[in-house]
């Protein structure tokens, strides 16, 4: 202990007043200070829930606040966890619009009773019935397809045609995968399952797992990076990582594949990133406003320019680097069914002990 | 005792056993948690994940430590031991790495070491082209990240030690004829043991609890597995089933270490204190001794803070110090001064109650608030998200949550220092002011309270860098729009963004720096 500071104390003129009252109110005061940041303290300002990565939505977001005036404040976070998140604040949650990256979890969230139908014509016209909620509850509002990116100096193009491929022992460490815990794979593989059913998927997550050791990645632009360095050959990832990553870079050595066209091959894998309202929201002009914003034309074509994902709505063209739409089919697996298979898809990946 | 009335007492009997329960509900809650969880849930992840999880994390606190030993001992001798120009500066430049935040140095290091980065570049003009170094994303780079964060703790206790023990029993082991080898294992070893052991337990508990770090390099850990399970699954089962593993493997160190520091305790026999002559070293070895000093601490705090410097220099970095930058520093500064706060608030009765009124139930309530020290992060989020969703649903996602996340987690350190501060005033002086006629309420005020004024801004201190630094119940609970610099500094790096994280990061290492100074100034162990 100091002296001169406790000398220092002794002389100051002693006050009356109860310490704890000033410091319990400079607290409160702080606590103020930040709240204006939190969401609904603005009367029409929307709270956005998103799964995806922020560089990813936080454009289109602007443009609608730059368009409509209505401000946005946005929470970005893990889809899995906002969906919990959502579901636990009920009634109470912030949140008005829930944006993410995964169709079985939008699915998830309207069987939980997260989400309010809509009925709008805009909704109807521009996207095609097979990328939305049957009651309209959820809206694709752009496709993703699982490829297989590969580095042009360590593989050729002709060495893998199916996703299926990459369990074989050849690929032992060169291959880089999404970690358990991303959606995109949960989604996956969910499909391969209802392609292939359990036990042949098996036997491939643990081809993966083997291959892939401990090259298992948070982010798919991690994958791409990985793969681009030569660090690994070959990664699994969502397509626009890939062409975003030769947006930048267009020397780079990598390529893809859009795997299992061959006759009789499942197809590819396909899911949407999409949007939903929440039902207890009260400011649902506000939040039909962006949807319909994100629906027209515009908003798909930021979708399609910066993300480089496949607009849904048809008269918007996907970016030219892209393979063409309409050269490859995708899996028979409607979108919505991947809710019920998520289940016991996360038991067979956690079975095979994915990391 | 006299100083405070019993009507008084009993209110501050009531804030100390809230406090204790606010600590011990949310273990109890994620106790039953896992307990009642699906026996199938259970059985799938002994055979799946359990394994090989507790192996990493073990054998990674293991390594850790060795590390950390080699490093903190053998600089902890250099200074107090060896005579050279300059030593008085690394005796102070070597706690710098204090202020560098796990996820920080892990986030450089994967630049450094990673695949084709400048470390590799290095070693191929020197190997051959074909020549690879380990990746930071192995066993082997997180153990150089985790024992380069954790060294200064064992060094700064092993230097206490040496400087005050004394020499004379090395010179009567030299007297003996003992050769210099054999004093250091059977004499100088032995007596620095009580130390060495208390800085592996900080060590370990350090590298079992840490999130950031075994994130960015992707290393599976029980931390990291409980924060994976929490944001990958539709509940929170096996999150919690992981969560009470960790917090039992954490509770085998703590209650391992209390042990041993039972079984060896050394007296100074009393009077004969005298300081060890220094080794005067000649050029020579100060070169050498300089050289090695300076590639420690490089690799620790050196190198990383002239690449967060490097990088926030860089056109992409400064272009994000916007108005949006600065409400990150904002939120990060209100968050940690609240929580230091509370943290204090609900400290000071624990700690005053303890050691003035020491009844099972007063030290049981201070005992049952170092809980926190068993719970990591991801825990600790998961423990009071589950305990508000039972008990008071309303406050969930305010900024509420984040607050008693923070004051659980963190108020063993701010006790650490509370505890000690009380302990060294004599009641004496509280009964003196009551007979000299000052009420119980204007003795606290006048008399403890001054007196016990640095120790309360020694714990204010800690709490608010420890919860600047706070990364996993952050992200776990963070209200809308409340990002923090330290969320920002992972959210960048774990996309391999390294210019945008590196203005917050190099934030974060700055404000350290001071808070540092302060503690290391006054108590060398509160660091």
């Amino acid at each position: 202990m100091s002296r001169s500071l406790h000398k220092a104390h002794r002389t100051t003129p002693r006050t009356n007043y109860h310490p704890l009252i000033g410091i319990i109110t400079t607290c409160i005061v702080l606590l103020f200070s930040i709240i204006p940041n939190i969401a609904g303290a603005a009367a029409d300002q929307l709270t956005v829930y998103s799964g995806r990565a922020e560089r990813l939505i936080k454009p289109a977001l602007d443009e609608f606040t730059a368009k409509t005036g209505i401000q946005i404040a946005l929470l970005s976070s893990g889809t899995t966890e906002l969906v919990n998140r959502m579901k636990a604040e009920g009634d109470r949650s912030p949140a008005d619009v829930f944006i993410t990256n995964d169709a079985g979890s939008l699915e998830l969230a309207r069987t939980a009773g997260l989400f309010r139908p809509l009925s709008m014509r805009e909704i109807e016209r521009a996207i095609p019935p097979q990328f939305r909620a049957t009651d309209n509850s959820w809206i694709g509002l752009s496709g993703r397809f699982w490829i297989i990116t590969y580095n042009t100096r360590m593989v050729k193009p002709d060495q893998i045609k199916s996703l299926l491929d990459l369990a074989d022992p050849i690929w032992k460490g060169k291959l880089a995968i999404p970690n358990a815990g991303s959606e995109y794979l949960h989604a996956g593989v969910s499909v391969i399952r209802a392609s292939i059913g359990d036990d042949r998927t098996k036997k491939f997550l643990e081809g993966l797992r083997d291959n892939a050791g401990t090259q298992v990645y948070q982010k798919s632009s991690q994958i791409v990076e990985a793969v681009a360095k030569g660090q690994v050959a070959l990664g699994i990832v969502n397509h626009y990582y890939v062409y975003r990553h030769l947006a930048t870079q267009p020397a780079s050595p990598i390529a893809v594949v859009m795997p299992d066209q061959q006759e009789g091959g499942m197809g590819a894998i396909m899911n949407v990133a999409g949007i939903g309202v929440l039902k207890h929201t009260p400011r649902v002009e506000q939040a039909k406003l962006l949807v319909e914003f994100l629906v027209a034309q515009a908003g798909q074509k930021i979708f399609a320019d910066l993300d480089k994902e496949y607009p849904l709505h048809p008269e918007v063209q996907a970016d030219q680097a892209l393979v063409e739409r309409k050269s490859f089919r995708a899996a028979m697996v409607p979108l919505a069914k991947l809710a019920e298979l998520r289940a016991p898809t996360l038991r067979l990946i956690e079975q095979v002990g994915m990391r | 005792m006299i100083a405070v009335r019993p009507s008084s007492l009993s209110s501050l009997q009531l804030v100390a056993l809230a406090s204790a329960a606010l600590v011990l509900l949310p273990l109890i809650y994620i106790t039953t948690l896992a307990l009642s969880a699906d026996p199938a849930v259970w059985s799938r992840l002994w055979t799946t994940r359990v394994p090989e999880l507790l192996w990493n994390t073990i054998s990674l606190a293991g390594a850790a430590v060795l590390l950390a030993l080699l490093l903190g001992v053998s600089t902890a001798w250099i200074v107090t031991r060896c005579d050279f120009p300059g030593r008085r500066l690394w005796e102070v430049a070597l706690v710098l790495p204090l202020a560098m935040p796990t996820f920080v140095l892990a986030y450089v290091f994967n630049y450094l070491l990673g695949f084709g980065g400048p470390v590799e570049a290095l070693w191929q003009m020197l190997a051959g082209p074909q020549a690879r170094i380990f990746s930071p994303q192995s066993f082997l780079g997180v153990t150089v990240v985790m024992g380069l964060a954790t060294f200064p703790f064992i060094y700064l206790l092993t230097r206490s030690a040496l400087l005050n023990f004394n020499v004379s029993f090395e010179e009567v082991a030299r007297t003996c004829g003992a050769s210099p080898l054999r004093r250091i294992f059977s004499v100088t070893l032995p007596l620095l043991r009580p130390s060495i052991v208390a800085g592996v337990a900080l060590v370990i508990l350090y590298v079992v609890s840490d999130f950031g770090a075994v994130s960015l390099l992707r290393y599976q850990t029980l931390t990291y597995a409980v924060f994976q399970q929490m944001t990958g699954q539709l509940d929170n089962q096996a999150a919690s089933i992981l969560s009470v593993l960790l917090v039992i493997l954490a509770l085998l160190f703590l209650v391992t270490e209390r042990w041993f520091r039972r079984k060896s305790r050394f007296y100074q026999t009393a009077g004969r204190y005298r300081a060890p002559q220094r080794i005067q070293c000649n050029w020579l070895q100060t070169v050498g001794l300089t050289a090695s000093l300076a590639m420690i601490l490089g690799a620790a705090f050196g190198v990383p803070v002239c690449l967060l410097i490097l990088w926030s220099l860089s056109p992409e970095a400064l272009a994000i110090l916007d108005a949006r930058f600065f409400g990150f520093v904002w939120n990060s500064a209100v968050l940690a001064t609240l929580a230091a706060t509370a943290g204090v608030l609900v400290g000071l009765p624990l700690a005053y109650l303890a050691s003035r009124k020491p009844t099972w139930l007063n030290t049981g309530c201070l005992q049952a608030a170092y809980a926190g020290y068993v719970l990591p992060g991801p825990v600790a989020a998961l423990a009071v998200l589950v305990l508000c969703l039972n008990l008071i649903p309303v406050v969930y996602g305010t900024v509420l949550v984040l607050i008693i996340a923070y004051v659980l987690h963190f108020l063993p350190a701010g006790l650490q220092s509370l505890e000690p501060a009380i302990q060294q005033i004599t009641p004496n002086l509280e009964e003196v002011a009551r007979t000299l006629g000052l009420s119980a309420r204007q003795t606290v005020r006048q008399v403890t309270l001054p007196l016990i004024r640095n120790g309360i801004i020694v714990a204010w201190v800690l709490i608010f860098l420890q919860t600047m630094k706070e990364l996993p119940a952050t992200l776990l609970l963070r209200p809308v729009g409340l990002d923090t610099l330290a969320i920002r500094v992972w959210l960048e790096a774990s996309e391999e963004y390294y210019q945008l994280a590196a203005p917050s990061a190099l934030l974060i290492v700055l404000v350290g720096l001071p808070a540092l100074g302060l503690l290391l100034s006054r108590d060398w162990r509160a660091a």
